[in-house]
């Protein structure tokens, strides 16, 4: 009898619990859309995405005005990734999100003026052409070629900073440097240079993920 | 004795006054002229048939669109050209008219002949103004036969 009722308690505790756990019947958090080309609401001391908007939009710019890149007989080859764009800075940064955004939005702008050479794609493709010439796959409808496309400039550069910091209030202040250089791939002269730099200053640093 | 004294007082009151006018060194600005040349409508925008009346944000200028910066900033020229390239290049002078350090940016437009936007609008440009000095806001087009027109549009840097 008294194993029963024990029994009828737990169980009746079961079902009272049950009744708790109702349906949240609310509208969540709407998602806010800013502006990647503006501060947003949460602004720190390191590179953000209104900087790397500005500074790939002034490299392409800056890059069509030049004559060797822009206006040459023959449409120069040329060679952007992050391979040779460094971050030496105290930011952490994925440094694809600039050279991706630049060798996109100048391939977009520059309408025949330049070729662009996916190198970081040379993988991809050599697979792709040993199928080819090992008649695993059929030839496909364009042309083969003797081989991939060498580039005749490659972008470079570097991501620097200087930090520093007020002990007594912790104010934080971040000069960031980034420097973009189009180097000629047979000769090493740099044909071109763009630098890019700002200086911020914050009560606290926000956390960059 | 008391004429000469009144005499005396009124001159100094008068070089007080003067002087009180001409303290500021320059840049000068007279907003207030600067505001009397806007021409505002009152009219909505695209009423069929009729002219634009957008007659605050012409083309082939530089148009300050922030409240915040618009009785403090000066534009002083805006001027474009050909680069190399077959580009065109705007440039514009803008002077800081406080004792402050102001941050401001801009991005420019571009337009074909129909004045229709021929490309993207360029990315936000940061520069700086130092206390009553001025900065050059220079951008390029991404286009070559395609630019006839631009506006640049100016605000503060937040």
């Amino acid at each position: 009898m008294r194993r029963l009722f024990k029994m009828s308690t737990v169980f009746a505790a079961g079902l009272a619990l049950t009744a708790c756990q109702t349906v949240d019947n609310t509208a969540g958090t709407p998602t806010t859309y800013v502006d990647p080309g503006s501060s947003g609401p949460v602004r720190g001391v390191g590179i953000e995405s209104q900087d790397i908007i500005s500074m790939t939009d002034q490299m392409m710019r800056d890059m069509l005005t030049e004559p060797r890149l822009a206006s040459a007989a023959t449409p120069p080859h040329i060679i952007i990734d992050s391979e040779y764009f460094q971050n030496e800075s105290s930011s952490r940064l994925n440094k694809n999100s600039i050279t991706d955004r630049l060798r996109v939005s100048l391939n977009r702008s520059a309408q025949g003026r330049m070729q662009f050479v996916g190198r970081h794609y040379a993988d991809m493709v050599a697979k792709e052409r040993e199928l080819k010439r090992q008649g695993v796959v059929d030839k496909a409808t364009v042309p083969g070629a003797k081989a991939q496309k060498g580039g005749d400039y490659r972008l470079g550069g570097r991501i620097t900073s200087l930090d520093s910091r007020d002990p007594r209030t912790g104010m934080i202040q971040r000069y960031n440097q980034i420097v973009f250089e189009m180097v000629d791939l047979e000769t090493a002269e740099i044909i071109w240079s763009g630098i890019y730099e700002f200086a911020k200053s914050a009560q606290d640093d926000i956390i960059y993920r | 004795m008391k004429s000469v004294l009144s005499a005396v007082a009124a001159t100094t009151g008068c070089l007080l006054l003067l002087n009180g006018c001409v303290q500021e060194p320059a840049p000068m600005c007279n907003m207030a002229g600067i505001a009397a040349q806007r021409q505002l409508v009152a009219m909505p925008a695209m009423l069929p048939g009729q002219p634009s009346p957008l007659i605050e944000m012409p083309l082939n200028s530089v148009n300050i669109t922030d409240f915040a910066i618009m009785n403090k900033v000066f534009v002083r020229t805006a001027n474009a050209r050909r680069t190399p390239t077959g580009t065109v290049e705007v440039i514009a002078q803008v002077i800081n008219c406080t004792d402050y350090p102001l941050n401001a940016e801009a991005r420019t437009q571009f337009y074909d002949a129909a004045q229709v936007a021929s490309e993207p609008v360029s990315a936000w440009k940061r520069f700086n103004l130092p206390p009553r000095s001025s900065n050059t806001y220079r951008e390029s087009s991404i286009g070559t036969r395609t630019v006839d027109y631009y506006m640049v549009e100016m605000r503060e840097t937040r």
